[in-house]
């Protein structure tokens, strides 16, 4: 299935120069395997902070669908 | 052992007598609560007895340094102004921001402790071991920031102002402590201490040194660790936008509160966040010994001001369903200028905006109009009409008008702009705060919103993350360091402060003062009569589902929120009713 | 080569003073900025951000003012003969950007670290450079 990603804060890195990309990700997967499909794995990125799923904060296992917009937030620190 | 970077000294003013004396600074208290905060709160546990009246002579308004203020290590430039709440009645320590924090270093002082009050209006006058008292004369009565500029005009830009407005003047809870125009000591009633003490702005100038051994290998490995890690990109959003970077997180995460904590997102966000900002930004300003640099100066049509922050903007924009960066400005210029918390007068208001919109009582402020709400702002400022029905904030006014269950605050302090519904521990946070609703205590957000597995509408584990967060933020705060570097952590920390003073600080040792620091202030509250039976939050969180965002619907329950204080009193070591135990007391 | 001098941008200047600070740790042993040779800090007045920004821009005019040929410009950075100088501080009269300090009968100017300002490297976000 189709999903656009989009990259916050210093996660804009992995993803330089786009404002968000239509990637092909398979049916029914997780934020996590979504973003694997790019070459992000989560757990490996230090500053890592949360995912957002057409515009509300999910958990990173939680499933996407056809046509959803994720979002992947560094984190946000201070107060 | 004495160490470095302390000027080894506290200047004590007694306002009464118009007398001062220094004497030398507590080593054991240095070694136990590094500085700053810490050091406040357990010179104020040891100063002031229970039950003083909050604005009367024997409350002390404490100005407390840390060791690594006066130094080039970055965001060190924050000053604790500290005094027991007129408010909540529990201890009360602010960070202010600006120059006066360097300065009085430079001026020889590890902390000045204000006593007493004076005869009349008056300022008093720093100049290293120079103090004057002067008459404030047509000073009282001033804004604030006619007053800051009538005297910086006089005596020059080397000088720190603090300052209160007519809100500190008049005793008001919701008052605040201005220096550098725009930055406060802001919560809890400061201001009025203050003004208690009939003290218009105290300026201060310094001129000498702050000592450290192998000054130029400390300053070559300070600047080592500024360019790694607070110039690293982790903190890089300070000085793109500032606060404003929160706006669209909590958005998204869903914690952004709007119609008084009815809602948490507000879908109008980006017209008036960061990107909107910077089309108005004149400039970019931070801190003595700042290397970020937070602040924006913006104006928008006539009204300028350094700022607004997150909370200001949230308080005065969505909480009151107002969608409008002028008025966010024009809200925190005018409050700037009172001298009034931008919290609790946003909070206060939006209460106020819900009574009309229930019948409950008309106030003269409805959900969406920008000029009535800065109308009842100065006459709150003032004590007039309506206005004087708010001035204390909505503990007292709900206490008085009804409304209580949707009156945002805890202890008497309202609400900041992080919607517990959203996540749950913020909840235990503001409850447990050692002065009342603070986020600047244990900003459990950040585990349980801003981070990619942490379920947030649970209260399971969550005293583990308050004390965590609670522990960090309490030693971070007594080195002192500036809340926005946020990647600092304790190896960086210890390694700074044993290069600094010249005694060996471990990383362990961060750990145990933060946790020092946090049962000292339960303890001067316990002492003062409070217990778990005072830890509590407004009826909306347990019986109004949230409307809109990932937290849609969410309610607390009373036996999750108990269940997070359990858990969060037995890491602490405290008893079933939130209590130190003697033995606890004693170490301390 | 052409000499580096310091540079000011003011907007990316945030007013924290470490220039101040850490070029008083080198020269003086100690943080108090108020003996630096540099002075950089921003306020406000009158509704604006004003910078005033106070570092040696190795104009020469203190070397030109000196009645006793004590300053000289020959390695590319202001230097003060303690032989000659009898710290009359008509140097820090001339001084366009207000820099110099007399003290102890002696006229203190920035000599750029000898080509490698401490300054420099404590500026957060780049608004002192030498170039």
């Amino acid at each position: 299935m189709k999903i656009t990603i989009t990259m916050r804060g210093t996660l804009k890195k992995y993803m330089p120069g786009e404002k968000e990309r239509v990637v092909e990700v398979p049916d029914n997967c997780t934020c996590d395997e979504a973003l694997q499909c790019i070459g992000m794995n989560y757990k490996e990125i230090p500053n890592f902070g949360f995912v957002v799923r057409n515009g509300m904060r999910c958990m990173i296992y939680d499933r996407l669908e056809e046509g959803d917009e994720l979002k992947a937030w560094s984190r946000v620190s201070g107060g | 052992m004495i160490m470095s970077a302390y000027q080894n000294k506290v200047l004590r003013i007694d306002c009464t007598k118009q007398e001062t004396r220094t004497e030398p600074l507590n080593m054991e208290f240095a070694e136990k609560y590094v500085g700053s905060k810490g050091l406040a709160i357990r010179y104020m546990y040891e100063d002031m007895k229970p039950g003083i009246d909050p604005l009367g002579p024997e409350n002390n308004l404490y100005l407390t340094t840390g060791p690594m203020t006066g130094t080039p290590i970055p965001c060190s430039g924050k000053l604790s102004v500290a005094a027991k709440s007129p408010a909540t009645g529990t201890m009360n320590d602010c960070s202010i921001g600006g120059h006066a924090g360097i300065r009085i270093k430079f001026a020889g002082y590890d902390m000045i402790v204000f006593e007493g009050q004076m005869d009349k209006p008056s300022y008093i006058v720093i100049e290293d071991d120079k103090i004057t008292f002067h008459d404030a004369g047509e000073l009282w009565g001033m804004t604030s920031h006619a007053a800051e500029k009538k005297l910086i005009d006089e005596y020059g830009t080397e000088y720190s102002v603090l300052s209160i407005g007519p809100a500190g003047e008049n005793l008001n809870f919701i008052s605040c402590i201005n220096s550098d125009y725009y930055r406060q000591a802001g919560r809890g009633g400061i201001g009025a201490v203050m003004g208690s003490k009939k003290i218009k702005a105290i300026l201060i100038k310094g001129t000498g040194p702050v000592n450290v051994p192998n000054i130029k290998e400390t300053t070559d490995r300070i600047l080592e660790i500024f360019h790694e890690n607070c110039l690293s990109e982790d903190n890089e959003y300070v000085f793109d936008e500032g606060t404003y970077a929160f706006l669209e997180a909590c958005n998204d995460g869903g914690i952004l509160p709007a119609h008084n904590f009815t809602a948490a997102t507000d879908v109008n966000w980006d017209k008036y966040n960061g990107a909107v900002m910077k089309k108005y930004r004149l400039g970019k300003r931070g801190c003595g010994s700042c290397g970020l640099g937070c602040g924006n100066f913006m104006k928008v049509g006539d009204a300028i001001v350094e700022g607004p922050e997150y909370e200001t903007t949230a308080a005065s924009g969505p909480q009151c369903d107002i969608v409008s960066i002028e008025h966010n400005v024009r809200y925190n210029q005018l409050v700037d200028d009172l001298g009034m918390d931008s919290i609790s007068t946003g909070v206060t208001v939006a209460w106020a905006m819900e009574m009309a919109e229930k019948g409950i009582h008309d106030f003269g402020v409805h959900f969406g109009n920008e000029e009535e709400m800065l109308k009842i702002i100065e006459d709150m400022a003032y004590r007039r009409g309506q206005g004087a029905e708010l001035a204390d904030g909505v503990k007292v006014a709900s206490e008085k008008w009804g409304g209580t269950d949707f009156a945002m605050h805890s202890k008497g302090l309202e609400f900041p702009q992080y919607e517990p519904r959203g996540s749950f521990g913020m909840a235990a946070s503001y409850a447990v705060s050692d002065r009342g609703a603070c986020h600047m205590r244990s900003y459990t957000a950040n585990e349980e919103v801003f981070e990619a597995s942490c379920p947030p509408y649970t209260h399971e584990g969550k005293g583990q993350v308050l004390y965590d967060l609670g522990e960090f933020n309490a030693i971070k705060f007594s080195c002192c360091l500036c809340d926005l570097w946020g990647s600092v952590d304790y190896a960086i920390m210890a390694e700074l402060l044993t290069l600094i003073t010249g005694r060996e600080w471990t990383e362990e040792e961060m750990g145990v003062v933060g946790r020092r620091v946090l049962n000292i202030g339960r303890a001067f509250n316990q002492r003062e009569g409070f217990t778990r039976a005072d830890d509590v939050v407004p009826q909306r969180l347990f019986k109004d589902p949230l409307k809109g965002g990932p937290a849609d619907g969410q309610v607390m329950t009373e036996e999750g929120f108990q269940d997070m204080l359990d858990q969060y009193f037995e890491i602490m070591g405290w008893d079933k009713n939130g209590c130190l135990p003697q033995e606890l007391l004693d170490t301390l | 080569m052409a000499t580096k001098r310091l540079k000011f941008k003011k907007a990316l200047c945030i007013g924290c003073q470490l220039c101040s600070q850490v070029c008083s740790a080198y020269k003086e042993g100690a943080y108090v900025p108020s003996k630096a040779r540099i002075a950089i800090e921003t306020c406000y007045d009158d509704g604006s951000l004003k910078y005033i920004d106070n570092y040696c821009i190795l104009c020469g005019m203190c070397m030109k003012a000196c009645p006793f040929d004590a300053i000289d410009m020959d390695k590319g950075w202001l230097h003060v003969d303690p032989e000659k100088c009898k710290g009359c501080g008509l140097c820090a009269k001339k001084c366009p950007k207000h820099v110099i300090q007399i003290r102890d009968n002696f006229a203190f100017i920035c000599d750029t670290c000898e080509g490698d300002p401490n300054c420099v490297k404590a500026c957060p976000h780049g608004a002192l450079t030498f170039e």
